[in-house]
């Protein structure tokens, strides 16, 4: 997306439940990510914006979750319901690609399990303490609350940055991306913060638990930021 | 002569009883405790029994003071609320736990042990609480050990052992004579000093699960740092039957090399 010149749309489709999985309900954390990266990126998901996406120019991310590889490859293995979806906002897709199978995509994302759980928490207003967010992440992704496979999450701090926490268990590391819109220094953040992990045996209330050892409470958020509004009120030149 | 430097105990009944076994099996006579009896772990009165019962010279580590003090540490004790939220959990544990006679003995620990030219604290001469990491400036690590008059300073507290060796020290000193315009100067050569850190018995952070300790040799000075398997998952279904935070069986249990550091982890704590 980064590389193309014209309009950018994103398009989460729902997903289907299968061999009783139930899709969880999406979070809203990529849609926030990339619309903090792409200030101009078209909401396809919105239905004020079908018609653009006819647009000639128009790249768009497709997000459909699933539970497995489709059966058939190619064109013929797209659910029909999702390509009534797609037939919805006049998208007609030329080729269908799927990690895992097909060598054109990398392998090394691709995780396999009958059955996951997945634990998702609203965070919007929290404010984490940061070493305590470094600590927990670091547990979170190396087992101490059960065996995860994902984590994503966007996370607020004092200081009215907001950061991208993405976890692969195929992956060496975790990513962590602070996004460009910065909050105020002044009381609790409005923007969309959660956490999603996806993984077995998780243990939900601990991770509950800890994450409530790590929020910052009023008093402890105003001792952060008040230096802070110091900081911005000398950065303004006077007149 | 070989002798034993063990530190960082952290109530940790199986792994101190393997260590001891492991320096009794060389035929050391000589032990020297560093500290941190008490906290994390789910054996407070045991390990501080067994230490009273075989009369092991013992310095005070900063988790003793604070059973023994209270909680009053300046905010640099815990490099997180994190960390100090589930500290303040383990301590309020471990007081409830230890009894009177054994925070006695706790309390009766002094700072530091001094045996000829060497020199035992657990974290360093300034304080219980001051880590001395072994990549330290150089300069402040020698300070530490030149000031408290020590060819070896023996630590613990940072749980992850180390042998660090300070040669070709030097310390110059120049004083400007306004007055008279010329410069006055004196440098002081100093002969090599140690830092020897005795890592943990009890909660390892040096990327395995084993115990370590050290040997030092007081004719050589030969230092060997020791590591002693022990029966992890013992403890570890002790701390959670004791009703400890689950994630220090977790943390033991991996040895991780992650530890939580402060942001200035050589700021001595103003009490």
């Amino acid at each position: 997306m980064q590389s193309h010149q014209g309009k950018c749309g994103y398009l989460r489709l729902d997903g289907y439940s299968s061999d009783g999985l139930e899709q969880v309900s999406d979070s809203g954390i990529d849609k926030a990510f990339l619309k903090d990266q792409f200030p101009e990126l078209i909401n396809l998901s919105d239905s004020h914006h079908v018609s653009r996406s006819q647009q000639g120019d128009l790249l768009t991310l497709i997000e459909l979750p699933q539970f497995q590889a489709p059966q058939h490859a190619g064109l013929t293995g797209i659910d029909p319901r999702v390509k009534n979806q797609l037939e919805t906002l006049q998208l007609h897709p030329d080729r269908h690609l799927h990690f895992g199978r097909d060598p054109e995509l990398p392998n090394k994302d691709t995780l396999e399990f009958k059955k996951l759980e997945s634990f998702s928490l609203s965070l919007n207003t929290s404010v984490w303490d940061p070493p305590s967010l470094n600590t927990f992440w670091f547990e979170l992704v190396n087992g101490a609350y059960g065996d995860v496979y994902r984590a994503k999450g966007l996370m607020n701090l004092p200081d009215g940055r907001s950061i991208f926490f993405n976890w692969i268990v195929s992956q060496e590391s975790s990513q962590f991306l602070p996004l460009q819109e910065i909050s105020d220094p002044n009381g609790r953040p409005r923007s969309l913060s959660e956490l999603v992990v996806q993984g077995k045996h998780l243990d939900c209330l601990r991770i509950q638990s800890t994450i409530d050892l790590c929020l910052l409470n009023d008093a402890v958020l105003e001792m952060h930021q008040m230096p802070l509004r110091g900081q911005q009120k000398e950065a303004i030149p006077s007149t | 002569m070989n002798h034993a430097i063990i530190s960082c105990l952290h109530a940790n009944l199986p792994a101190v009883e393997a260590v001891l076994n492991d320096i009794d099996k060389q035929g050391i006579d000589t032990i020297t405790c560093l500290g941190d009896l008490v906290g994390y772990g789910p054996q407070p009165n045991e390990v501080v029994e067994l230490i009273r019962k075989r009369g092991i010279a013992t310095c005070q580590g900063c988790w003793d003071e604070d059973i023994i003090d209270g909680l009053n540490a300046c905010e640099c004790s815990y490099p997180s609320q994190l960390a100090e939220r589930r500290g303040h959990l383990a301590h309020q544990w471990t007081d409830d736990q230890l009894t009177d006679e054994n925070k006695s003995f706790l309390a009766s620990l002094p700072t530091s042990l001094r045996r000829d030219r060497l020199l035992f604290v657990h974290g360093s001469p300034n304080s219980q609480h001051e880590y001395l990491l072994p990549d330290m400036d150089a300069f402040a690590a020698l300070e530490r050990v030149e000031t408290a008059g020590a060819d070896i300073l023996f630590c613990g507290h940072t749980h992850q052992p180390y042998v660090r060796e300070l040669r070709d020290g030097s310390i110059r000193v120049r004083l400007q004579n306004a007055e008279h315009g010329n410069d006055q100067g004196e440098e002081l050569t100093l002969p090599m000093r140690k830092i020897v850190n005795a890592g943990s018995v009890g909660e390892p952070r040096h990327g395995s699960t084993n115990a370590t300790y050290v040997i030092h040799n007081d004719a050589t000075d030969e230092v060997e740092i020791k590591e002693v398997d022990y029966d992890v998952d013992r403890t570890c279904q002790a701390i959670v039957e004791a009703g400890l935070p689950e994630v220090f069986a977790w943390r033991l249990s991996h040895g991780f090399e992650f530890a939580e550091q402060a942001e200035d982890a050589s700021h001595v704590c103003e009490r």
